[in-house]
């Protein structure tokens, strides 16, 4: 207990000094919202706009604001068009983002996950070399490009799926899955490759234990000793980097985003940095920040559970 | 010009040659002192103009009189084929281009063509311009002028209704004017600048007082999408709703309501069932998604899942492609601005510190040498193969071809910028530079979006002129902020503008030009450069051409004016003029986009059919 409340104090301390950073790097990089807003308007008018933005303000009372508010649950708005509240932003994205990332956590587990255990099993067959071909090709291949191929094969030949939208779940599960099954394959292709390919080098090393020999000399049947003793201590690796996969597929995947035209987490992100909409951005990334911060805690809490050995006492 | 028209043109007969000829003469006979443009106070008021007055007006406020405005003296008119009998109901579905998201439907602060395209479908103003850019009574069913030309009373359109059920009245029209002329309400208070005061008479009736007489005050100030200063608004709604909510759904009197807006996942309009024009809006409903990435949008509409596409200009390299599907139609007139690669006078070795010297006297300084080489070097046409596939007009000066009018189509035979490769190499080696050899590596600075086409630009320099250039990609809110500070070498960076010469002329050319360096003399540029008069160009005879051309109501002796400006500055390479941009409607072929609809730079959708 004393772990883990020595854990969430340190991811807090990063929370913050994520925070930080980000507030006075953003202040640092050229480019200034304003003169952008305002770029085929009258520049003149530029400071009455930063006066009432308190962009006019010294960046350290700047930063003294922004911990007060954040601190009270205010994220600000933005500074572009209807000035929308960087919660409501965040708040309409997270459905979209948590969709992708579930379906695409789906495919890329089930399929890294089966593909890693059969290479490992079928070490040096030709469905090991096609895993590994595959894997090698879902590394290689960009996800952005992936969802291009997808949306030709399936959207624009053989019709099967839209080429782009979002439908939420709230228009019927089937809509929410028919829109989602082509972004969810393109975030989640590498994802997969990379688990595979994780899994098998783990699966290879264990079954190489002598424990895994033991356990086959003792006549347990194939499958008992793949599942219950190799996979089992296997997944330690594996976890971890699903783990992060997930917290990473919850900050959004801007690319496939907007390919498929689904304003997720991460074109909130990105569009916010090109704008240089600071309250955006501080918000989003300390959004992230979190999401990566307390994803990693929740994984070493999860070693204890696959690994009863493992301790934090 | 669309193919249709050039096809009507060059089957005319010299007789009916004669007549458009005599009535273009009419239209610019008049005396430009006179506040009413030669036009009685009768003639001059609303709901419709004659033949005459119409012409009369685009004449005298600098739209654009072309052939398709003429073609009528003849008695021709244009078929509208796209009228026939529009099939009522269903959902228009339109992908916005180029864009991730609709960011404010709130006209005081809209920045962005795609934004007002979306606004002119639910706001309305006291005008609206037609397809001939010429103002129609929107909210207001016809309006008096006083003989002096300086008050406009307007008889407002009864039975309007908002769509949150408020009655319109004259009262919206003064709030609107009140929140729009405050620099900090609204971004296009500029706009309201001549406007003085605006009253309502009674419930019905507005009389707005003008400093001095305005032509273009029905298609510019008054009118609902472009002019946005008085897009009329609901001060109740507002106050209500609060800013935010408004920019994302705003309360119109429009064809369309909005009823559902998420930023970055569209907007939903639906039919607005009390608008004043009962047979307007055709669709019941209309979807209008961003979307962001070239491919997709090509693929959204071959497939079906839009309809029609608004926003952005379509990618160039995909317009081919959509030519050759049956199933879209694809419709090409000329667009306006300017897009050019500006470069730095302060920096070595194009360093120009005076251009007020003639173009011969110019060309015996090494620094306007190399100057006109880069422009000589251009092979504009080359570029807009490669570089738009061929969507592009050569460019040689800020006014363009939408101009119509003003445009001078010789241009590209009598500037010193024309391509002359040979010329351009013999500038170079005058310079100091014989084959390239010994210049140095020019930085052109431009966005992401423009990488592309600058790769080409820094192609045809290497083959024309054995030169490097780096490209230096910035974001946008960061090259700005370098344009203004004059942090650069040369530099891609062009216009979207309006059909109003001003917008090249006054907005870029000028030494006082809102976009010539105004941040070059901030402190720590001073320390590093001294004070610098000018930013990218400067020249007193054409400063004074321009303030000349701002006041001159008489087309003709503006268009003298306007042009001289125009040749000068391309002559002095005030920058490398590179092309013009045509603009592309694109829709499936179910979809029924009236011609009446197809106004250069909107997406008026209340007419358009589905089915």
């Amino acid at each position: 207990m004393r772990y883990f409340v020595a854990r969430v104090i340190q991811a807090l301390i990063v929370v913050w000094a994520v925070g930080t950073l980000v507030f006075f790097m953003l202040r640092a990089v050229p480019g200034d919202p304003i003169q952008a807003l305002l770029a085929d308007v009258d520049p003149s008018a530029a400071d009455a706009i930063r006066a009432k933005l308190g962009l006019d303000q010294p960046v350290f009372v700047q930063y003294l604001f922004w911990m007060r508010n954040t601190l009270a649950g205010d994220l600000g708005q933005s500074l572009y068009g209807s000035h929308q509240a960087v919660s409501q932003q965040i708040a309409e994205a997270i459905p979209r983002t948590v969709s992708l990332a579930l379906v695409a956590f789906l495919f890329s587990f089930s399929l890294g996950l089966t593909a890693g255990i059969v290479s490992a099993v079928k070490k040096d067959s030709f469905l090991d070399y096609g895993f590994n071909l595959a894997a090698f090709l879902g590394i290689s291949m960009p996800s952005f490009w992936i969802g291009i191929v997808l949306i030709i094969v399936f959207a624009v030949n053989l019709r099967m799926f839209p080429a782009i939208g979002y439908k939420p779940m709230s228009a019927g599960l089937d809509q929410w899955l028919r829109y989602l099954i082509l972004p969810g394959l393109a975030v989640g292709l590498p994802f997969s490759a990379s688990i595979a390919r994780l899994t098998r080098s783990a699966m290879l090393e264990v079954l190489g234990q002598d424990y895994i020999t033991l356990a086959r000399s003792k006549g347990l049947n194939e499958r008992r000793v793949i599942f219950r003793h190799a996979l089992r201590n296997a997944l330690i690796p594996v976890v971890t980097v699903m783990g992060i996969s997930l917290a990473l597929l919850f900050s959004g995947s801007v690319v496939v985003e907007n390919v498929f035209a689904i304003k997720g987490l991460g074109r909130v992100l990105i569009q916010s940095i090109l704008n240089r909409d600071y309250p955006v951005v501080q918000g989003s990334i300390l959004l992230v920040a979190v999401l990566l911060v307390f994803m990693n805690l929740a994984v070493d809490m999860l070693y204890r559970l696959i690994d009863p050995r493992i301790s934090y006492d | 010009m669309n193919r249709h028209l050039r096809r009507i043109i060059a089957s005319l007969s010299p007789r009916q040659k004669a007549q458009i000829e005599e009535e273009r003469r009419r239209a610019y006979d008049f005396d430009p002192r006179d506040p009413l443009f030669g036009l009685s106070t009768d003639e001059l008021s609303g709901p419709q103009l004659s033949r005459r007055s119409f012409l009369r007006l685009v004449a005298a406020s600098g739209g654009t009189l072309s052939m398709s405005h003429l073609l009528g003296a003849a008695g021709i008119v244009l078929p509208h084929a796209a009228r026939a009998a529009a099939q009522s109901g269903g959902h228009l579905i339109c992908g916005w281009a180029g864009t991730a998201e609709i960011t404010t439907l709130d006209p005081a602060v809209i920045n962005a063509v795609l934004q007002f395209q979306v606004a002119s479908n639910v706001l309305s103003g006291l005008t609206h311009i037609n397809a001939d850019l010429v103002a129609e009574g929107d909210l207001a069913t016809d309006w008096t002028v006083s003989e002096d030309g300086l008050v406009w009373t307007f008889n407002l359109r009864q039975g309007v209704t908002w769509h949150n059920g408020d009655a319109f009245s004259a009262a919206d029209v003064v709030y609107t004017y009140n929140r729009s002329k405050n620099p900090e309400n609204s971004i296009h208070y500029g706009n309201l600048i001549n406007v003085l005061d605006v009253v309502a008479l009674d419930d019905l009736t507005v009389q707005l007082t003008l400093a001095r007489p305005q032509a273009s005050l029905l298609v510019k100030t008054l009118e609902r999408s472009s002019g946005r200063a008085m897009t009329i608004v609901n001060g109740n709604a507002i106050e209500s709703l609060g800013l935010q909510e408004y920019g994302l759904k705003p309360i119109g009197t429009g064809p369309f309501r909005v009823t559902e807006h998420q930023l970055g996942q569209g907007v939903v309009l639906e039919r607005f069932d009390d608008y004043y024009d009962p047979a307007r809006p055709v669709v019941d409903k209309v979807t209008i998604i961003p979307i962001p990435e070239n491919e997709p949008l090509a693929a959204a509409i071959e497939t079906g899942d839009i309809h029609l596409i608004g926003g952005n200009a379509v990618a160039a390299e995909l317009i081919d492609r959509f030519l050759a599907n049956p199933d879209l139609v694809v419709d090409e007139i000329p667009g306006n601005g300017f897009q050019s690669v500006f470069i730095n006078p302060w920096r070595e070795p194009m360093k120009v510190d005076d251009f007020n010297p003639s173009v011969d006297e110019l060309k015996q300084q090494n620094g306007f040498k190399v100057r006109l080489a880069l422009a000589k070097a251009f092979d504009r046409e080359r570029f807009i193969q490669r570089a738009l596939f061929g969507r592009g007009v050569p460019g040689f000066g800020t006014i363009n071809p939408a101009m119509g009018f003003y445009f001078d189509t010789a241009i590209n035979e009598t500037s010193e910028q024309r391509f002359d490769v040979e010329a351009a190499q013999a500038l170079l080696a005058d310079a100091g530079f014989p084959n390239g050899e010994g210049f140095p590596t020019l930085k052109l600075l431009t966005t992401p979006a423009g990488r592309r086409a600058a790769e080409v630009m820094v192609d045809i320099y290497r083959n024309n002129l054995n030169i490097n250039l780096e490209l230096d990609v910035k974001d946008f809110t960061v090259l700005i902020e370098d344009a203004f500070r004059m942090e650069y070498d040369l530099m891609a960076l062009g216009s979207g503008g309006d059909f109003d010469p001003d917008d090249g002329l006054v907005d870029w050319m000028q030494t006082s030009s809102r976009f010539n360096g105004p941040n070059r003399n901030d402190d720590d540029l001073v320390a590093q450069y001294g004070e610098r008069p000018f930013g990218s160009f400067s020249d007193a005879h054409v400063d004074d051409l321009i303030d000349q051309q701002a006041v001159t109501a008489d087309p003709e002796a503006r268009k003298v004016l306007v042009q001289e400006a125009n040749q000068i500055t391309s002559d002095k390479v005030a920058s490398i003029f590179t092309h013009h941009l045509t603009e592309i409607l694109v829709h499936r072929a179910e979809v029924t986009y009236p011609a009446e609809s197809r106004i250069v730079g909107l997406r008026d959708l209340d007419r358009a059919s589905i089915g």
